[in-house]
């Protein structure tokens, strides 16, 4: 029904761009159509990298600045073909995002936003200063307009022009940001070392959502230079990166919200265009109050009122009825049991002087429950951060099914078989829970860019492929009934099984469990016995922190105990439990006077600098 | 060798500046980790109002043109006073309009509106001086005094002075005194400075009256060295950012040592191709975050998972 809906836009959309031009042949009006599209065009691909990926970027005027002045010099200096030419700006335009994205690897937040200014800055005091290649001020006249068959583009053709490549990036977006592309965005927005923990690379999808936004702002440039035919510095300013941010945000994060902030804005700057002062003003007071306002955008202001408006809206669709247990990719070929799966030999770690994790041996078979335990401050999460890639070992080795993992990226060490949940939740907060287990089949989801980006069948099938294994992983977890709510609106006890579900969804054959009995009352703990149990004989083996002594001691089958940072104890739970230095690091030597009792017994004296496990981690 | 002894005291004099505008970034950015995007702008507004203030001191209406014998260093003193004020309030207006309705949402809402804020003063500040630049006449004359046969500017002294007084100032208030120590305990934990029976919202907006006060100075400052612009914010305020990237813009003197380091590689990279300024501070800029994302003096912050 949706997709009928947008059907039927994309063709009145396409109507509108066909015949307007025949309705009015005023230059000026021409002129301000050309300039939506443009403005459309610029903000769609940066609407990917602010709204959905959230790196927020003021410097994309010099992205501009790339594609114009590329398509400038290669057919008014070089004598290229325009449409040569308008290929090589998108071009251009892309290496330079990926320039861009290197400090945004570096830097989050504002000081990403800032050093994005520098950028844009630079390319501005580059192009009016370097007067011998880009002629400043003054500018590069004679710039080759795009032609067909001998005849330049006149304002007809500019419009159609720029609204079929405006309406062909729309339904590219559109098609990327529906399936796992538009998820691993916004997970790498909301949670990335969770969105590396199921093997998604941060990196890449940082960089391709800032080669995106440079593409579509670099034609966008192109195509100003080519419809006025000339270019100089004055059209790159830190007011046009303002302006383009402006749009994404004004208009709001939903595809639909570029069109309509390209819209109100474009039409709202030619209308003032007349009185600079009250322009830039204007500009000031929007970016100041909109948000205000309207924190989800023009077009999230305008869904909210539309669901008041009409209810029915918010009816959720049904769900499809999905046959079959969920198993393992792997499940036919059960392996063997008892044998070496992980191996870390003489782990070291160090924060200045504290060393929470002292050369540690570590040995994880097949078809077991291993625990870890230990007082507060004992190392724990940390050797669980070192085994999944998080945190760099200093010396040492980890070897998981016969591969040194130690210098892996998470993302990597993730897509050979290990998966985890984290002691302080990381999940896809905005994102349904289908889509949060979505996200953890990412890399089981065959589809390619092109595929996604040209929205192909396979592309299609590979969702609905993974629409039902989702919901079957949500089924073998009880949470099929909340499939469809956000995942912050779930009960905290539902949100630890949520991050259980996305981390089974990558076919893991290690499971490393952060504290899973953290925050939940009794019964919930039993239920979690029962479902630790049935993920080990699914084939997964299981290595889980846990300060639960009973749900330590009912499902291990191998207890292994730090404390500072070194291993004091291992073997059965039964072993572990009479080593007498188990007992004096949980219960205090006996001169200790601040020993408390009880199997769960916090210590109150550790380092301040507390890098392990804990409750305060 | 003297065109270099030149460059290290003018490259030194302008990273002062630098200096005092980075540091007002680690001020606001330790107690709330946000700070003001349109800060460039506050520094013009400084530049402005100082130029008004001494036309007032002079006797004159707000808008008319200023000439050198107006300026005494007594006028000048009292315009500082008078710009400092202004950009104070400023600063509060700042924090309670563009940065609390948006402390901790989604999205770095706060850099939109503090940059909205920005262009507003800037568009005032057009309104009320015009475009054009205005030349400040500096206190102490323009004489140029000989260092070791290097020229240098009277108000490059005073800027040097007048910045490195203020920082020594700022340094030892945050070390030493009742109030310091509230600073820093917020920049440590809000929660916990509260429970302490710290007023933590006073320090916050404190934290913005200091930033701007110091945006305003370092408007003033500048100001006689290269004319009262209302385009001069922007790169002054990036510059001033890259100083604290550079040095580390959690730690107060990382951001002053980061300030001088800008302005003399400016300075010098400025005596062998002008052009070459703005892009060799940014391949700086690169070059840090690759080698040391937290900066020289800046503390490494680990993520917790």
């Amino acid at each position: 029904m949706k997709g009928r809906a947008h059907l039927v836009g994309v063709i009145a959309v396409a109507a509108a761009i066909a015949l307007v031009p025949f309705v009015t042949s005023n230059a000026f009006y021409l002129k301000v159509l050309f300039l939506i599209g443009v403005n459309y065009l610029a903000a769609s691909g940066l609407n990917v990298l602010v709204g959905h990926t959230g790196q927020k970027s003021l410097g994309h005027a010099g992205l501009f600045a790339v594609g114009a002045y590329t398509v400038a010099l290669l057919t008014a200096r070089a004598g290229w073909n325009p449409w040569l030419a308008f290929v090589a700006a998108g071009v251009m335009a892309a290496a330079f995002g990926v320039l861009i994205a290197l400090p945004a690897l570096r830097v989050k937040g504002p000081a990403l936003a800032m050093v994005t200014i520098g950028f844009g800055i630079v390319v501005e005091k580059i192009v009016s200063e370097w007067q011998d290649v880009f002629a400043g001020q003054q500018g590069i006249y004679g710039v080759v307009p795009l032609a067909i068959g001998g005849v330049r583009f006149g304002p007809r053709e500019w419009v159609w022009f720029t609204g079929a490549l405006a309406l062909a990036a729309h339904l590219m977006i559109r098609a990327l940001l529906k399936g796992k592309y538009g998820r691993a965005f916004m997970a790498v927005n909301t949670a990335e070392v969770a969105a590396e923990s199921v093997g998604i690379s941060v990196y890449r999808f940082k960089v391709l959502a800032f080669v995106i936004s440079a593409v579509t702002c670099g034609l966008a440039g192109a195509l100003i230079a080519q419809q006025n035919q000339y270019i100089s510095s004055e059209f790159i300013t830190f007011g046009l990166s303002i302006f383009f941010l402006l749009i994404v945000l004004f208009g709001g994060s939903s595809v639909y919200g570029p069109l309509l902030g390209a819209i109100v804005l474009t039409l709202m700057d030619a209308f003032l265009a007349r009185w600079p002062h009250i322009q830039h003003f204007t500009y000031g007071a929007l970016l100041l109050f909109a948000l205000y306002v309207m924190p989800e955008g023009l077009s999230g202001a305008i869904r909210s009122a539309a669901r008041r408006l009409f209810p029915s809206l918010t009816r959720l669709p049904p769900l499809p009825a999905v046959a079959g247990e969920w198993r393992l990719s792997s499940a036919g070929e059960a392996p063997p049991a008892e044998r070496l799966l992980l191996e870390a030999r003489d782990l070291y770690k160090a924060y200045g002087g504290v060393v929470p994790i002292n050369k540690v041996d570590l040995e994880i078979r097949t078809g077991h429950i291993h625990s870890l335990i230990g007082p507060n401050g004992a190392g724990k999460t940390t050797l669980l951060n070192m085994l999944s890639g998080i945190v760099p070992a200093d010396r040492g080795s980890i070897r998981f099914g016969g591969k040194d993992i130690g210098r892996l990226a998470p993302n990597e060490i993730s897509r050979l078989g290990v998966g985890r949940t984290f002691q302080n939740l990381k999940l896809f907060n905005a994102m349904s829970v289908l889509d949060n287990v979505k996200v953890g089949l990412h890399t089981r989801i065959d589809a390619g860019l092109w595929t996604c980006l040209w929205g192909l069948p396979a592309s299609a099938r590979q969702e609905r492929k993974a629409g039902d294994e989702a919901l079957r992983i949500l089924a073998f977890l009880d949470l099929s009934e909340h499939a469809l709510e956000r995942a912050d609106s779930l009960p905290y006890g539902l949100q630890r099984r949520l991050e259980l579900a996305r981390a089974l969804a990558t076919h893991p054959r290690l499971l490393l469990l952060d504290e899973p009995a953290a925050g939940l009352n009794p019964h919930e703990t039993g239920d979690l016995i029962e479902v630790i149990s049935r993920i080990r004989d699914l084939g997964v083996t299981v290595l889980l922190i846990e300060h639960h002594m009973d749900l330590v001691m009912a499902i291990s089958d191998h207890v292994i105990v730090l404390d500072y940072g070194e291993k004091i104890a291992e073997g059965s739970p039964a072993n572990v439990q009479t080593n007498p230095r188990v007992i004096a690091a949980y219960l205090g030597q006996e001169d200790d006077e601040d020993a408390e009792a009880g199997g769960d017994a916090d210590r109150g004296a550790l380092p301040a600098v507390d890098a392990g496990g804990g409750h305060r981690g | 060798m003297v065109a270099i002894l030149q460059a290290v005291l003018s490259g030194l004099a302008l990273g002062g500046v630098y200096a005092l505008v980075a540091l007002g970034f680690n001020i606001t950015h330790s107690t709330t980790k946000t700070f003001n995007f349109g800060q460039g702008e506050f520094l013009v507004a400084g530049a402005f109002v100082a130029v008004s203030g001494l036309l007032l001191l002079a006797g004159k209406g707000i808008t008319d043109p200023l000439n050198p014998d107006d300026v005494t260093l007594l006028r000048y003193a009292g315009s500082m006073v008078i710009s400092m004020v202004v950009l104070g309030l400023l600063g509060v207006l700042l924090y309670y309009t563009a940065v609390r309705p948006f402390v901790g949402q989604a999205g770095l809402a706060w850099v939109m509106s503090t940059i909205g804020f920005g262009i507003i003063i800037q568009n005032v500040a057009l309104a009320v001086w015009g475009p054009s630049a205005v030349v400040m006449p500096s206190p102490l004359g323009n004489d140029v005094i000989r260092v070791f046969g290097a020229g240098i500017l009277p108000q490059e002294i005073m800027v040097l002075v007048a910045s490195i007084a203020v920082m020594l100032c700022i340094d030892v208030v945050m070390r030493k005194t009742k109030i310091g120590k509230a600073v820093r305990a917020v920049a440590q934990s809000m929660d916990a400075a509260t429970l302490m029976g710290i007023n933590v919202s006073a320090i916050v907006v404190l934290a913005f009256v200091v930033s701007s006060s110091l945006a305003g100075l370092a408007g003033l400052l500048i100001a006689p060295i290269t004319t009262a612009s209302v385009y001069m914010g922007l790169t002054l305020a990036l510059k001033a950012f890259s100083a604290a990237i550079v040095g580390g813009l959690n730690n107060p003197r990382g951001c002053m040592l980061g300030g001088f380091l800008l302005g003399l590689l400016e300075a010098l990279v400025g005596l062998w191709h002008a052009e070459l300024r703005e892009i060799s501070i940014f391949m700086l800029i690169i070059l840090v975050l690759a080698l040391k994302p937290e900066g020289l003096l800046g503390q490494r912050q680990v993520e917790k998972v």
